[in-house]
């Protein structure tokens, strides 16, 4: 009776012990396992841009783009294939695991040469499109503090809904909430919140798919609700682990084309 | 004149009908190019000054390690001989860690901007001072050119095997300014004698290159000629006969770039050895003209930043001359032992990227005039713009800006690439 007693107790203590482990995820792990969800060595694609205006008329922008994360540097480079008058320019950039400021590097056909970039555009306008250069990137998760609000269903899958506030105070808007599929850690949708809580822009996830074990969403709209404008995204072409040397991702490249 | 167009149109043609073949057996082809429309009216007297239609085309050819590429142009102006060339014509053949590019090729070195420090490769086409796009104002000139390529580090050689000039404005062209030496006596300028083709005579060019994140660097030298001719000898009489001639010189120089938190700096310098100076001493009937070899430095330091999204950029040029006496003359205007020279450019983009409004300025402190050079474009269309600007010319008449104050012109400017 003794020992029972005694089994009783240790049970009910491991139980206690370990339930936080089980039921409690905070917002920034759930963020964290996001950044850190596998997305290959390399990777390449092809995107295609559709910006559509308030009147309703649109363009079209086409980009190849290459990655590879060695784990400390992630490297990307980006080729516009159309339209013509942006054909064959290019965009080189270095970001830094540590939190240092990216570096950039764009070659224009027209001034025929590889310019060193300021890098504060994070909250401009990629190509003239809803997404701004810093949705074009991975944002790391401790320039937020992130609360998860909720639990809910989207598109079948169970999800995270997690609050993101900036540390940093950011001119662009006061915080985002995403929904993140539980143990697959790919987003859904986010939106982008003014202080006074409406939501200024939203990114809707069209469609993805798992490729070589890695998911890639391909296919996604970001809505501008105040301008009344969006913004789809394809990728097409989506392949990883290209063993794309280092040197790819060069000057000389930004110059010769997506030439691999 | 005539003649010397159909020669053009010959050489044109069969540049492209040579090409042809090996574009044929590429196994990618491609054909770009841009349309443009530019007009240019006079601000003092409200003429008509300019009035070009430009064709300008690119055929592309891919094999598996090397590329063509033919860039023909035309440009057809109101009441004017059509000109027809090809700006470059080449072949790129490319290894894992070298590549090599032979024919007629457009070069561009350093980091500076509208300024050429150690960008001297290439000559510039100052015919009209200011082209509708920067990019046309470097020549194409015959070149064997190799880069070898080592991590981020990377070596070019370059060999120029007949020595191409700038060419410079007509005698009637409104951006021709002749110096005047007496007055009331007119002057002739005969055009500077050619260096033979020989190998002796041929220019070579070479560069230490790394590329990097923290800093990117370039050292290079180079033994050249003069792309702009210096007077050699005038001889009196009505009209006073002015002979030019190019000189050789050795340059030594390197550039930079490198950014601490949002600001990109930028530094580029060059010593240009024994370049050859004329030096004018008045006189009756005529002035007299001795040529010296002195040495000159240009130096620039540049900043660039994004503030409130607008892009944001500024450089500051030195140039000084050693052993510098009155007199010394440059491309026909009288220069300076130290003289300083600023630009300012800004750059927004509204409207979802299709308005840009542009300014841009040439400062000269001594004696102060300017360049200023504001302009809007719209892309009503992909690959369609129209563009509006001003290119207003302030300040002392014997300044390199000022004393073209009569040519401030508002222009318009139309593209269609396709």
């Amino acid at each position: 009776m003794k020992r029972i007693g005694f089994r009783l107790m240790a049970s009910i203590f491991v139980m206690i012990m370990s339930l936080p482990l089980f039921a409690q995820i905070s917002g920034a792990e759930v963020m964290r396992h996001v950044f850190e969800r596998p997305t290959g060595e390399d990777m390449q694609a092809t995107l295609n841009m559709t910006i559509t205006n308030a009147r309703g008329s649109a363009r079209e922008r086409s980009i190849m783009q290459f990655r590879q994360d060695s784990g400390t540097i992630e490297k990307k480079i980006m080729f516009f294939t159309a339209p013509a008058d942006v054909r064959n320019t290019s965009f080189l950039s270095f970001s830094y695991s540590d939190g240092r400021s990216d570096d950039q590097w764009i070659y224009l056909p027209a001034l025929g040469r590889v310019r060193r970039i300021a890098s504060d555009k994070s909250n401009e306008s990629f190509m003239g499109s809803d997404f701004t250069y810093d949705d074009m990137g991975a944002r790391h998760p401790e320039e937020d503090n992130h609360t998860i609000l909720r639990e809910e269903v989207v598109d079948g899958w169970q999800c995270y809904v997690v609050e993101s506030v900036p540390i940093v105070p950011n001119s662009e808007y006061a915080k985002t909430v995403s929904w993140v599929v539980k143990d697959e850690w790919i987003g859904l949708k986010k939106e982008f919140l003014a202080t006074d809580g409406s939501v200024t822009r939203r990114l809707v996830i069209d469609a993805y798919e798992k490729a070589d074990t890695v998911w890639v969403i391909t296919d996604m709209t970001m809505t501008n609700l105040r301008k009344q404008t969006s913004t789809r995204i394809r990728m097409n072409e989506v392949s990883f682990n290209n063993n794309l040397r280092e040197s790819f991702f060069s000057e000389r490249q930004m110059q010769i084309g997506p030439r691999t | 004149m005539k003649k010397r167009n159909y020669r053009n149109m010959l050489g044109v043609m069969l540049t492209l009908f040579m090409m042809l073949p090996l574009t044929l057996g590429a196994k990618e082809v491609n054909l770009h190019g841009m349309l443009r429309s530019h007009a240019g009216a006079s601000l003092l007297e409200g003429t008509l000054t300019k009035n070009e239609q430009t064709v300008d085309l690119s055929l592309e050819g891919w094999g598996d390690r090397t590329r063509i590429l033919v860039n023909p142009y035309a440009y057809i102006g109101i009441g004017q001989e059509p000109e027809l060339g090809i700006r470059e014509a080449y072949i790129d053949v490319m290894f894992e860690h070298a590549d090599v590019r032979i024919g007629k090729q457009a070069i561009l070195w350093g980091q500076a901007e509208g300024a050429f420090i150690t960008d001297i490769v290439s000559p510039r086409d100052l015919r009209s001072f200011i082209l509708a796009d920067f990019r046309e104002i470097r020549k194409g000139i015959p070149a064997i050119k190799a880069d070898f390529y080592a991590g981020g580090f990377s070596v070019e050689g370059i060999w120029v095997p007949q020595f191409v000039p700038s060419s410079l404005p007509p005698n009637d062209s409104l951006w021709m300014k002749e110096p005047s030496f007496v007055p009331d006596v007119p002057i002739q300028m005969n055009p500077a004698k050619m260096p033979s083709v020989s190998l002796k005579n041929s220019e070579v060019f070479g560069k230490i290159k790394y590329f990097g994140p923290v800093i990117s660097w370039e050292v290079m030298g180079g033994y050249a000629w003069t792309d702009e001719a210096y007077v050699e000898s005038i001889t009196p009489g009505s009209p006073i006969q002015i002979d030019q001639s190019y000189g050789r010189h050795t340059v030594l120089g390197g550039s930079f770039s490198t950014s601490f938190g949002q600001t990109v700096l930028r530094g580029e310098a060059a010593i240009y050895l024994d370049k050859p100076f004329s030096v004018i001493t008045p006189g009756a009937p005529a002035p007299s003209v001795s040529v010296e070899n002195q040495h000159q430095v240009q130096a620039l330091v540049g900043l660039d930043r994004a503030i409130l999204g607008i892009e944001m950029s500024g450089q500051y040029i030195l140039s000084y001359v050693h052993d510098h006496t009155d007199g010394m003359m440059e491309q026909g205007r009288k220069i300076k032992e130290f003289s300083h020279t600023m630009t300012f450019r800004l750059q927004e983009t509204f409207l979802d990227d299709q308005l840009t409004a542009k300014f841009f300025a040439y400062v000269e402190m001594d004696p102060f005039n300017t360049l200023l050079r504001p302009s809007v474009s719209w892309s009503f269309e992909d690959g369609v713009s129209v563009e509006g600007g001003l290119e207003l010319f302030i300040g002392d008449a014997d300044g390199m800006f000022g004393r073209f104050q009569d040519n401030s012109m508002a222009y318009i400017s139309l593209r269609w690439h396709f």
